[in-house]
Formats: structure tokens, sequence, C-alpha cells
């Protein structure tokens, strides 16, 4: 919300510099996110006379003009269709600089010179948009500078950030009340000492029926007769400007003006579009349509509030006028509405609509019920003055149930409780009433305009804002033992993540939202999706880590950077579930690709293969110490190579997949080399692992070593084997690893070879050989046996 | 015979004196010590000499050998020793590299966040993203109708379940559980309906803190935050509140941190201000904790809020939100 500092001096008085004002109302949680001088920097601009205006001799839209700087006269062309002899105008000369840095210089215009220009407000940065020069209302005398004419009263304007919890402050004289706090000056409440026409009563002309109460508990209008469309007053239109409010005419800048002065919304009707001289306040029924001022059919949301005459509707009540009652330029009399709506109900329908006004923002957030005369007042008086109306006698004001100010118990120590200080009764009581609440023994009673204060902790607040947040005293840090929980799921993310760092990976971070396209990929329906999604890009939840990962490698090649070996932990969205949050499982994945390691000049390396990624897994799981695992292959992936993929099971549940991501899966990720990945649930493992451990002696007598290696059918698993050498070698067996398999040669087709390096150890004693053989001839028969299997030589 | 062993000897000294590389060494030590070399075959004469000189001259022919082995032995180390000086490596040419991985800058700065407020006695509390509108909304005393619901637009996965905006559910969740006294922080992501620019992004991570007690002031937490600030950036930046508004607080709070760039002297990243706005706090509403079953009477409590995207940009210098979740390797490598 816009202010400027000289129009608030009209309601307060201060001797803060601009600066200063911002500083304090910052303080006072009126966050100045803007603070500017009103009129931009320029310079070289005099005040000019019209002298003479002819027409462009090539060109039809242009004129020729003589202007005077007082002591010269200058051929100008000026393009603006308002442009008349006798008109004192803001000139640039030669030479001149306009907001912005734009240059003015002597120019050849369809053949004609021109020495200098006419200016229009938006060209001196004074607004937005203009139609035409500047024609000044009063002469002035040529050559003074227009910088210093408009500046001599220096303004600046200020833009605050209001929080929705103070649309009180959404006005000049609610900032002015805020400025009264930590001034002690009082409030110069705005003028509205009418002259109202006796002979004539309001009675006579509308008649005001509330038929729904809830959502319009007040209505109030007036009448103001004979008005003049015209433009308002220059200063009027001049401080609208500068809080961003274009000006139209005279009638509904006034509206706006006691808007932006009390706060409090206005509308003003063509009294002779109010059919039957009755305003009907009622709720819209179902599928009922009405066409607002912005010539838009809008289909009214049900509940809505609806002003409307003996007819039809006229406006919806708090949000937005009627195309059919606006004011226009045959408008004589005006029927001016003041009132008071329910937040909830224009909060529900504005929201409804996708519609917001000045006036709703206003009122879904609480105006005040008991301003409703004042801004009436103040408007008719402005109208009376300067839109030369008549204003009728009497306000037609209807208010069935007077809403008594809010009372909050008044305990000034819980207030120094909350605060952490020891503030005196009359120290706080003194902070309230300079907010214009009224203290008395116990009970503190609220003004109506301030919707936010509603317990005892608000008062703790406002105690501590006329203080300053700054000047409230701190105490230092001191450690309370306090018995706290230990946070087990932290201490979990942070031991995987800790493994994988480790195994010297790079996290990754990526996004949780992805396209519904590539969450169909990695999970046959059943996705999480967002109903009113940013874009196409985040329709979805991640039903799992990998489409992120793979985006992130994808991002890398693109970029020349062929070997990515990332990993991510974090929760993925997998199920609904009736009744209940969706499934949303912390998971942890990685994906590998391009070469092994960094190739140098003594280091060749080859392309990673699946190896590569079960090896980081293998690791991973045996620095966490996952006993009981399976590998299982694994062809019912939709995103993993068939001949590629396992599945990780512990007591035959998956708890993780590995593999290579397909071929068609990369492609769709626009990468063109093999990628492999893992991807665990974490919230599985962390059931089955043991976050704590105890170590494991390790034995101080010598090992024996024995290879076995046999000729077998290539369909036999090495895995099969290895569990079947583990599970029967006894408790001796201390380690057990594959270090050949070779197939071809002179070996028959379909057979392979396997060999087998078993380590033997006791705890408590060096073994002997003879025990070792023992138990290695039997493994040897067994597997024979087992297998079909012979031994080689 | 014994002259022969001289012979032998003062031939081989003249011939070893005579060798400069390694392969004339060998040479010489088959022609000499070799199975059919001039030492061996004067062992094989060993027969022929008288048996009054016999031992004499096995055991000079010994001490010959000896000392034979003895000198080619030294020669060859010597030469092995000079081609060690003349092959040196060239140490400039680079290592040959294992690789190395690390912690995500932001998630490494979330983790130095959790370590300061764990050091200050603080449980670290974990909870779901996607949330119930109670949880996200209603018990921090945000109705529907609520206009602070503007304040963060959400995104929704059905009319009752959303993408949480906060962390705050988590306090919820906890007080609901556990009896005060409560000295918790909650981290995680959170979600906005921001598209995404240089400072916004729909998903970011968000520290909330609760204390819950008897006589928990604002004065405590003015302090705590100025402890986090002083741990975090260093003891001279100074803390500055000014009053805001949120449902779900009362007194309500804005902090900044003087801007650890220019020291509070204004600068670009201040915007001249001198200030550095980090986020919202205040003391607990009554609304909070009576949804969450605690009494409001007897307890009162502090909240503060901090973003982790945002402390990680000042920490690191980085402008663009965007390069923590491109996982641009030369982005993360530095890290
Ligand atoms: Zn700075």
């Amino acid at each position: 919300m816009k202010i400027t500092y000289n129009w608030l001096k009209d309601y307060i008085d201060f001797d803060e510099t601009p600066q200063e004002l911002a500083d304090k109302l910052t303080a006072a949680g009126f966050e100045v996110e803007e603070l500017y001088p009103l009129v931009k920097s320029f310079s070289g601009v005099v005040t000019g006379f019209v002298e003479k205006v002819e027409k462009h001799p090539n060109a039809d839209k242009l004129s020729v003009c003589k202007v005077s700087d007082g002591t010269e006269s200058f051929q100008v062309i000026c393009g603006a269709a308002n442009v008349a002899e006798g008109q004192t105008v803001p000139f640039a000369q030669t030479g001149a600089v306009l907001p912005g840095g734009f240059k003015i210089k002597k120019a050849k215009i369809r053949g004609v010179e021109s020495f200098g220009m006419i200016c229009s407000k938006e060209e001196l940065g004074l607004e937005a948009k203009s139609e035409g020069i500047w024609a000044l209302e009063t002469a002035e005398k040529p050559g003074l500078d227009f910088y210093q004419l408009l500046n001599s009263n220096a303004d600046y304007v200020y833009d605050f950030f209001i929080t929705p919890n103070r649309p009180d402050c959404l006005s000049m004289i609610g900032i002015a009340r805020e400025v009264a706090a930590f001034t002690g000056n009082s409030i110069k409440y705005p003028k509205q000492s009418l002259c109202e026409d006796s002979t004539q009563n309001i009675s006579d002309f509308i008649s005001i029926h509330i038929h729904d109460e809830e959502g319009c508990p007040r209505y109030a209008a007036r009448v103001i007769k004979n008005v003049t469309l015209s433009e308002s007053p220059e200063w009027m239109q001049r401080r609208l400007s500068a809080v961003g409010i274009r000006p139209i005419n005279n009638i509904v800048d006034i509206t706006n003006y006691v808007l932006m002065e009390t706060g409090h919304p206005l509308h003003a009707f063509d009294l002779s579009e109010i059919r039957g001289s009755e305003i009907h306040v009622r709720s819209s029924e179902p599928n009922e349509k009405f066409t607002t001022l912005d010539n838009k059919e809008r289909q009214l949301p049900e509940n809505t509030v609806l002003i409307c005459d003996s007819e039809r509707a006229v406006a919806i009540g708090g949000i937005m006028g009627g195309l059919n009652s606006e004011v226009s330029a045959k408008t004589k009399d005006i029927l001016l509405e003041s009132a008071y709506f329910a937040p909830v109900r224009i909060a529900r329908s504005g929201k409804k609509m996708g519609l917001s006004s000045e006036a709703s923002q206003r009122f879904e957030r609480g105006a005040d019920r008991n301003a409703v005369p004042d801004a009436l007042n103040r408007a008719a008086y402005l109208m009376e003055k300067f839109a030369g109306g008549v204003v009728v006698s009497g306000i037609a004001d209807v208010y069935p149930q007077t809403i008594e100010p809010y009372k909050v118990v008044f305990q000034p120590d819980k207030i120094n409780r909350l605060l952490g200080t020891d503030y005196s009764r009359d120290f706080i009581t003194d902070k309230l009433q300079r907010l214009q609440l009224d203290v008395s023994e116990n009970t503190v009673t609220v003004p109506t305009f301030r919707v936010d204060i509603k317990k005892g902790v608000d008062l703790a607040e406002e105690v501590g804002r006329t203080v300053n947040y700054t000047h409230l005293p701190v105490k230092e840090f001191t450690d309370i033992h306090y018995d706290m929980p230990v946070s087990s799921v932290e201490k979990k993310l942070r031991y995987f993540t800790r493994n994988m760092l480790e195994l010297n990976l790079r996290e990754a971070f990526t996004a949780s939202m992805i396209k519904k396209s590539e969450a169909e990929l990695f999970q046959n329906g059943g996705h999480i999706t967002i109903l009113n999604p940013i874009s196409d890009d985040m329709t979805t939840m991640r039903p799992s880590l990998l489409p992120g990962l793979l985006k992130a490698v994808n991002y890398n090649i693109n970029r020349n950077m062929n070997d990515v070996r990332l990993f991510e932990s974090g929760r993925i969205f997998t199920h609904y579930r009736p009744g209940q949050l969706p499934d949303q499982p912390y998971s942890l994945a990685m994906v590998l690709t391009g070469k092994r390691w960094q190739e140098g000049w003594n280091a060749k390396a080859d392309m990673v293969d699946f190896y590569d990624i079960k090896g980081y897994l293998e690791s991973f799981l045996a620095k966490i110490a996952l006993d009981n695992f399976q590998f299982i292959l694994y062809d019912k992936s939709s995103y993993l190579c068939d001949k590629e993929a396992l599945s990780l099971e512990v007591k035959n549940q998956q708890i993780g997949v590995c593999g290579k991501i397909a071929a068609d899966i990369c492609t769709r990720f626009g990468i063109d080399q093999p990628v492999y990945a893992f991807e665990l649930n974490l919230d599985l493992i962390s059931d089955v692992i043991h976050f704590e451990r105890h170590y494991k002696p390790v034995s101080r007598y010598p090992y024996s070593e024995r290879d076995m290696a046999f000729i077998l059918d290539d369909s036999i698993a090495a895995d099969s084997v290895l569990s079947f050498i583990r599970k029967n070698a006894g408790k001796l067996l201390h380690d057990l690893q594959v270090f050949d398999v070779f197939r071809g040669g002179n070996l028959p087709e379909g057979k392979k070879s396997a060999a087998f390096r078993l380590r033997f150890q006791a705890p408590d004693r060096t073994l002997g050989d003879k025990e070792v053989d023992k138990i290695f001839r039997r493994l040897i028969q067994m597997v024979e046996k087992q297998f079909d299997a012979s031994l080689r030589n | 015979m014994l002259q022969k062993i001289d012979a032998i000897k003062k031939h081989f000294e003249a011939e070893i004196n005579n060798i400069n590389e390694p392969s004339g060494l060998e040479e010489l030590r088959i022609k000499f010590l070799g199975r059919k070399g001039m030492i061996s075959n004067t062992f094989s004469m060993l027969s022929e000499v008288p048996a009054e000189i016999k031992p004499l001259f096995g055991q000079r022919l010994n001490q010959l050998k000896k000392t034979v082995e003895h000198k080619i032995k030294e020669a060859a180390s010597k030469f092995e020793q000079k081609s060690r000086t003349e092959s040196r490596l060239d140490l400039t040419l680079p290592g040959r590299s294992p690789g190395y991985g690390g912690r995500h800058p932001l998630l490494a700065v979330a983790d130095e966040i959790k370590d300061i407020f764990s050091s200050l006695g603080f449980s670290i509390e974990d909870g779901p993203e996607i949330e119930t509108d109670f949880y996200n909304f209603e018990a921090l005393n945000i109705p529907k109708s609520h206009p602070a619901r503007d304040m963060q637009d959400t995104l929704y996965i059905t009319e009752d379940i959303v993408l949480r905006t906060h962390t705050s559910p988590v306090q919820i969740r906890v007080m609901e559980k556990q009896k005060p006294p409560i000295r918790m922080i909650a981290p995680g992501r959170v979600y906005r309906r921001d598209t995404p620019d240089a400072s916004h992004s729909p998903f970011f991570h968000q520290v909330e803190g609760l204390v819950v007690g008897e006589d928990v002031s604002f004065a405590d937490l003015k302090g705590i935050i100025n402890a986090f600030a002083h741990r975090m950036f260093g003891s001279d930046i100074q803390v500055r509140f000014r009053p805001s508004f949120f449902p779900f607080t009362e007194p309500s709070a804005e902090y900044d941190f003087s801007c650890v760039f220019c020291h509070g002297k204004g600068c670009n990243v201040c915007k001249g201000t001198g200030w550095m706005e980090i986020s919202g706090a205040g003391m607990v509403h009554p609304n909070v904790f009576e949804a969450a079953g605690i009494d409001s009477e007897k307890y009162t409590g502090y909240a503060f809020g901090m973003g982790i995207d945002r402390i990680a940009m000042l920490k690191y210098n980085i402008n663009d939100i965007r390069l923590f979740f491109e996982n641009d390797l030369r982005f993360l490598n530095q890290f």
C-alpha cells in the first residue's frame, strides 16, 4: 500500500524526516518495501507559454507551435491533440534531460525544425500513461524551472507491506494512528462539515432493505443531487497518481480518495439507474449471472452478497459495481453507498470468481463497521465541494444489530511473562492508550477498526511493538537440561548418507515433482498427483528417485561431463491410502555411468558395467551390516534391463533393486550411454538392520587358504554355489571368494569353470592342515554331488 | 699352484675396473664364477694339488671366490644406484586420482544448522511432506477462509491433503504426543506454488524450531536467535527483530541478521540496508496450543523458522537457487 509523506501530514503532525519515518514504521511492523521521491529528477524543463498553434504542412496530426520561455520564442512540433494557444505547458528545451535520461535535441520532423518538446505528465514521470500534453490549470510565468516548481514541496512515496491482520492500515488514517503511537500527537480527522439541503429528505429517494444480515450487517447511503462530472482537482489527481490510482473523474476520484484516507470502500451509483427507489441486499441464487463494470459477465458463486434495486442486481456487494448502474457522463444524481460486509463471505466469493478489488481486499480482511457514516459524510462533503453536488438531508442507515466492541481481559503480568519484561501497569496502560485501546480496571476495549486484537497475547504484541522489539530484553541462552527423545529418523538418514559418502560418492538433490509421463515409467499407476500443479513438468510426486537422477545424468552429459556417479536420499511418494496420508517412504538411489575412474596419463579406464553398481551396493550393504539378504534375478522391472537386474530381498520381501537402466528409458531421458542404478527403500532396511553394533573379535591366529575349481553347468548361478559352501562349511570358514570364472577354451559347450578361494580360521587356535583338509575334501565332494560338478586340476 | 690363484685374482681386478655397464659385469661373473668359469676350473684341479698344500690351496681359493662374489655384488649395486638416479620419476606428473564425492552443499548447511541446534539441546524431529490440511493449516490457527492462506500459495493433492508449506506441522505432531518441556527443531523439504526463478523454487528447505515450557518468553526467543546467528555466521553478527504477523504466533516477529558481506555498511546483496531478512518467529499462539492439547494458561513457548536454502546462499554467496537442484557436477564438485 502506498502513501506519500506530505499527504500523511494532513492527518498527523510529526518531525521525522522521510527516512526516519520509514525506519520507525518498519520497527512498528509496517515494512517499507520502497521509499522514493515523488518527482523523479529531470532538468532543462521550464514553464512555456503557447503563443501560436498551426497545422504542420506535411502531417495531419502534428502542430507547429510557437512556445515562449519568457525571453525568446521557439518553434516546437507537437503531436498532442489538446495543445492550444494560451496554454501554460512544461516546455523541455534543447539540452533538457527527462526522467530516465532521455535527452532533448534539435530535430527536423517531417521537414520542419523543432527546438524542444512540450511534455505530458507521463514524460515527466508523474503518471504511468498520459493522454496529451499537460496544460497547467493556472497560468504560470514562463521560464520558471519546472522541476523546482513541482518539487518546491518535495514529497516522498512509501510502499508498505501491510500484513493481512492489519486492514485498518490500508489507509492514511491507519498509518497516522501508528505515527500517533510513537509521537503522542493526536489525529487530525478530515473535514466533513456538510451543508445538507433540508428541503429534501433521503427517505424520498431511497429505502434500504437488508435480507442477508449475516453477509451485510450494515448498509448506509446518501444521495447527492446535480453533480457535474469533470476532472477532479489537480492536487487530488496528483495524490491519487502518486499512490498508484489512475484519476478518472471527480466522482470516482472522490470515492477512491476517501478510500485511501479512511480505508473504507464506497460505491457511487447513478441514482437514475436504481429502479423503484429501493435497495435490497440479498444473497445470490444458484446459477445467477451478473455483468460487472469492467463489462465482464460473471457466474456468481452461491451465497454472494448482491446489491439489488427493485428489479435487478446492481452491484456485487463489497467486490465490484455493475455496468448497469455505473456513474457515466450523463449522470446527474448519485446514490453513494457505504456498507460493512462480512469478511468470510467476501473472501469466499472473491476467491471463487478470481476477482479481487481495492474494496474486496479490505472487506475480506475486515473493515470498520463504525467508519460507515464518517466515510459517507466525508465523500459527500467532497462531492459538494468539487462536483457541485447538493447533498440531500439525512443518511439512510440500516444497522439492525449493533455489534459491540471487543473486550479483552487486561493482565499486565501475563504480558510481562510473555515478553520477558517487568513493565509497570501504568507503563503498559500508556502504551495501549496511545493506540486508542481503552484500558479500564481489568478490561481493554478494542476499537472496532482493530480487527486483529482478540486475546491477551495480542495486547502483548501491541506493547512490544510500541516499545520497539529491538529494545525488548534479551535473555542469554542458558542450557536448561531437557530430556529430549532421540531423533530416530534424523539419525537413520544421516547414517545411511554418511555410509554412501564414505564410498566416495557425490550427493545430488532433485525435484520432488515430475512429469506424469516420467512417473509412469517407474510406477504403473497409483501416482500421487497435484490438483493445482505449477506446470505440466511438475504434476506428479516422484514414485522413485531415479527419474530425478537420470535428469541429472542427462544434464551433465549434455555439458560434456560423461562420467557421472550420484546418489540421493529423500522421500518418494508411492501409494494413496484411503482415509490416510499417502505412502511416503524414504528412499536411497544411486546412478552410475561413463568411465570406471578418471582416465589419466598412467591410468586407462574402462566403461562401468553391471558389476560396478553391484559392487557399490554390496559395499554399502556391508558397511551397514545388512545380513541375510538375497539377490534374486529380476525381470519384472519396467525400467531395468531384464537380463541385468537383481532384486534385493530380505525374508522374501523386496527392499531394493539394482541393475542396468533399460535402453528405452535412457532414450526417454535423452541419454545414449549405459546407466546403472540401484534404489533401496530405507524404511524397510531400517527395520532389518541393527544401528547399534557390537564388535566381533578378530582372530589372532593365522588362517589356512584352500582353492577349489569346478567345471559345472553354465546355468548354475555362482551365488548358489557360494551359499551352498557357506551353509555346509561349518563355522571355521572365515572368508569365501570367487576368484576366477571362464567359459570356452577346452571346456565343453555349455560348461564353465568356477574357482573359489576359502579361508579357514579359528578364533582360539592355529588350525592344523589335517583338520582343514578334512573339511575341504568333504566340501569338494558335496559340491560335486550337489551341482553335478567335477573338480579341475 | 698358489701363484695361479694370485694370477686369477690379478686378472679379475684388472677386468672389473674396466667394466662400465651391468651387462659386462654379468659376463665377468660367468667368466669367473660360472659353472665352467675360472674359479670352478681351479677347484676341479684340487685333486692334482700336492697333499701338503691342499688345505691352504682350498682355503685361498675359497677366499678368492668370496672376494670375487663380493666385488661383483658391490659393483652391481653401484650400477643399480646409478641407474636409479638417472631414470628419476617425473614427480610433476599428476597423481592417479581415486575420485572424490561429498555432501550436497545445501544439505551440508542443513547439517550445520542441525548440529548447532543439537548442541543447544534441541531434538531433531521429522514429519511427512504430504500433510493433512489440519496439521498444515487448521491446527496452526489458519482456518479455511483466513487471508493468511494466500500468503502461502499451496499445492493440493486432494481438498484436505496438501504438500506441506512449512515444517510447522511437525510441531503439532510432537506436541500431541509429548508433554512440555519441549525443545525441538523440524528440518525438511517444503513446497509452495512458486514458478522457479533465481530466487524462488517450488520446493525448498526449512527449519522450524519450537520451545515450550513454563515462563518461556520473547526474551528467550531473542536469546536463541542471537546464539544461532553467532554460531552460524560469527560473533559480530547483529540481530534485529521487527513486528510482523503469522497466524500461529503472537506476538510475531521478522528477524534480520546484519549483512555478512558488508557487516552492516550496505552493499548490493543487502540492497544497501545493511540487513538480510532471515525469517519469522514469535510466541506460540494460544489457539495452537489448544489445537495440540497443551494448556495455554500453564505453558508459553516460542517458535521460529528459517530457510536453509537462503542461509546456504548467503554462506556460499550463491545468487541463483536453481543451482541447488540442477546437479551440475561443475557446481557440486566445488564442495
Ligand atoms: Zn550488505
